[in-house]
């Protein structure tokens, strides 16, 4: 691979590394380089631009680290996959970047290296990110994982050198597809080959996924035993254990933090320590989250509400209600952080008998629910704090509301329920939240039966109403959408039905740009649509 | 006094790694032959550096291996770039591009690997052989010279067989480090030693 007129951006917070690596750069033929020192000038220029590659030292200063940065911008998808990323590391660091977490660099290089061995790997990760671009053009944000599936298969035929790693997106895919028997036996066959820790982890996870909880266990206890450095099976064995054994899944998340460290494992690590009435440790866990990362890029309100319980329940108030005061410095002033802050205050001030102050933050921590449309884990800890206040309608109210419009995310109806769980509501609760989650689906196939069945009318009103009021939910959003199209397409199409459906397309997108059906619906828009109507913006 | 021992051995090779960076900015301006063996010298003192802090953490319980896939095509060609000056007139590697991935810890097998390979170059006569095959599920890596073969109590597993050239440290790396690879199904990885022409190092891992 020809290195000249690839650019790149070098991360590093110490000036001589950047100019000297730069020059290496060069030498290899990157003329267009921008090179930035920490994480916030990083992830600015990712937002910015597209690059071909990323070099990044792996020791960022202010508590940050290029994994950290790494699992940021892949998360938030301003790391494309098809952006090479290469972490260099002293030998010190290097333990810690080959950990092969769930998200990986595409490869590391230890210092002192020359400018030819850079060379070297960058062109080599380059080579393959480029045989492996058919694949990745489906795995993005607005991605179709069938078409990236049937791309693998291609791909695998064409170039065999890269076979490993087409079989590992393969069985990501799948899994993903929820085609699980089929990446069981992608795994099992690899591991007839060889033995591979993604192999053993993928088996497991297919296990998991197909219920046998624990065949999946002793596959990663077993994974674990020979790849202790694994990460991503430290992460996958503290989730199942999450479901039955939560000491045990503290244990291995402390393992996990032994191997490398990271603020999101030592808020898991916190939030696990908290359920086990293990506050000492929940209170050490969130305090090194919010005191090693100076960046701010990495921490939530959550370690903080996190470290005010634990202090909370240890009995230390001050300290609480200063961890609580702390949060306000170091977030931006918005609706989050009043209703984080004051429902946290709430239950510190309740737990220390200050029944008075206790009411008068819950009330703030209403009112800005009431006015604000929030972030689900937002409106959860509200309810959680009208909870412990004994308010349960109110609490109640707000959960049935964020599981209306998320009826379909299985990790914010498991927070819901764990909300549910710390009241001592646990049974209630899962009952509670089944039946709501019953009901929109059924609302949802009621008004699919009914436009297939021809009462388009009906259909349309029935989900109109719904979506204008459950504006937060994707689906619902959608079916809208269809409904009105297929109006539109029945009855003759007039400029009010697809300004109806374009509404609903554009309220769909806002709540989960991702979502799998969104893509049919706007190409049914497009297809529908006459000459002069409003195109869809781009996003 | 164990923390000590590792953090002097950190500071010894924080130290080397500058004495690097000298020596190849005095190669820059003016390279000679000896300045050449100087750097090679501090390589080697290095890997040596290297072996004894994981011998180390071995003993402490604290190694990890950090097991992942390689390309063994690509490794086998980083592996040539740092072997001592001269090593390429010898040494004969054949054709890995079939083998595709293999998953091992290449930082520390990288070390093994360079440790048996200097040690063959040593005492070659005019050839040493790098080749890697993959047999019944596991990975072959042999390194053969046609010097004199091993002496009778290394090939006995006499470990701290020492003389002018090794303290043996070498070869109870090689062990260790072979050993602690292990497949989730139990096995783990060794060395062979064999004469068979000249000598014959085998790294077999899981």
């Amino acid at each position: 691979m020809d290195l000249r007129g690839k650019t790149g951006l070098l991360i590093d917070d110490v000036s001589e590394m950047r100019n000297a690596v730069r020059i290496q750069l060069a030498d290899a033929g990157i003329q267009s380089c921008d090179s930035v020192r920490n994480v916030k000038e990083a992830v600015v220029k990712l937002t910015a631009r597209r690059y071909d590659l990323v070099v990044c030292d792996y020791n960022l200063g202010q508590g940050a680290d290029g994994q950290q940065l790494l699992e940021l911008v892949r998360r938030n998808t301003l790391l494309p996959l098809t952006t090479a990323f290469l972490m260099i590391t002293g030998e010190t660091g290097y333990e810690q970047v080959s950990t092969a977490a769930e998200f990986a660099p595409d490869d590391y290089l230890l210092k002192p290296f020359t400018s030819d061995v850079l060379a070297t790997r960058l062109s080599r990760i380059l080579d393959k990110k480029e045989a492996l671009a058919p694949i990745y053009k489906h795995m993005g944000a607005k991605g179709d994982k069938a078409l990236a599936l049937a791309a693998c298969d291609k791909v695998l035929a064409e170039q065999p050198r890269y076979a490993t790693d087409v079989q590992r997106l393969k069985g990501e895919l799948l899994l993903a597809l929820n085609r699980i028997d089929e990446a069981q036996a992608l795994y099992e066959s690899v591991l007839q080959q060889r033995a591979t820790p993604w192999a053993a982890v993928g088996k497991a996870r297919a296990l998991a996924a197909s219920g046998k909880d624990d065949e999946a266990k002793d596959g990663l206890q077993q994974a674990l035993a020979a790849y202790p450095n694994y990460l991503a099976a430290y992460d996958s064995l503290a989730g199942l254990l999450q479901k039955t054994d939560k000491a045990a899944a503290q244990q291995i998340v402390e393992q996990a933090l032994k191997v490398a460290p990271s603020t999101r494992r030592q808020r898991q690590l916190g939030s696990l320590a908290l359920e086990n009435r293990d506050f000492s440790r929940a209170e050490e866990a969130y305090k090194r989250a919010v005191d090693k990362d100076r960046t701010g890029f990495f921490k939530s309100f959550d370690d903080y509400a996190g470290l005010a319980k634990s202090c909370s329940e240890q009995g230390k108030t001050q300290e609480a209600l200063a961890a609580v005061k702390d949060m306000g410095v170091h977030f931006t002033r918005t609706p989050e952080l009043a209703a984080h802050q004051a429902a946290t205050e709430a239950e510190v001030q309740l737990k220390a008998g200050n029944t008075a102050a206790a009411q008068a933050a819950l009330e703030t921590a209403l009112a800005v629910c009431k006015d604000a449309n929030l972030a689900p884990e937002t409106a959860l800890a509200v309810a959680q704090a009208c909870f412990a206040s004994g308010r349960t309608n109110e609490a109640k109210t707000i959960i049935q509301a964020v599981a209306e419009d998320h009826h379909e995310n299985d990790e914010v109806l498991a927070q819901a329920q764990s909300v549910f769980s710390a009241a001592g509501m646990q049974s209630e609760g899962a009952v509670f939240l089944e039946a709501t989650r019953k009901r929109m689906v059924k609302l949802n196939n009621d008004a699919v039966a009914m436009a297939k069945a021809g009462q388009l009318d009906e259909a349309v009103t029935m989900l109109a109403e719904a979506a204008d009021r459950l504006t937060n939910n994707c689906q619902v959003a959608i079916n809208a959408a269809l409904a009105v199209l297929m109006q539109a397409q029945k009855q003759g199409p007039t400029p009010e039905h697809f300004a109806q459906a374009l509404r609903y397309i554009l309220q769909a997108r806002k709540v989960n740009a991702d979502h799998p059906r969104l893509g049919e619906v706007i190409a049914f828009y497009r297809k529908l649509a006459p000459p002069g109507t409003p195109p869809i913006p781009e996003q | 006094m164990d923390h000590l021992i590792a953090a002097a051995i950190h500071d010894a090779k924080n130290s080397l790694s500058s004495l690097g960076v000298w020596l190849d900015k005095a190669r820059g301006e003016h390279d000679s032959a000896a300045l050449h063996h100087a750097a090679d010298l501090a390589a080697r003192v290095n890997a040596q550096l290297v072996e004894l802090l994981a011998l180390h953490r071995d003993g402490e319980g604290s190694l990890r291996m950090a097991v992942a896939d390689h390309n063994l095509a690509d490794f086998l060609a980083d592996l040539q770039t740092e072997l001592p000056p001269g090593a390429e007139r010898v040494l004969q590697v054949s054709s890995a591009e079939a083998l595709g991935e293999w998953a091992f810890d290449a930082y520390l097998v990288k070390f093994v690997l360079l440790d048996a390979l200097r040690n063959a170059l040593r005492h070659a006569h005019a050839k040493v052989k790098l080749n890697a095959v993959i047999e019944g599920g596991t990975l072959h890596i042999d390194i053969d010279d046609d010097g004199p073969g091993f002496p009778t109590i290394v090939l006995q597993g006499e470990q701290g067989a020492m003389n002018a050239h090794s303290s043996g440290l070498g070869l109870v790396f090689a062990r260790t480090i072979a050993e602690r690879h292990r497949s989730p199904d139990g096995r783990h990885g060794r060395i062979e030693l064999s004469n068979p022409k000249g000598a014959r190092f085998r790294l077999v891992l899981p």
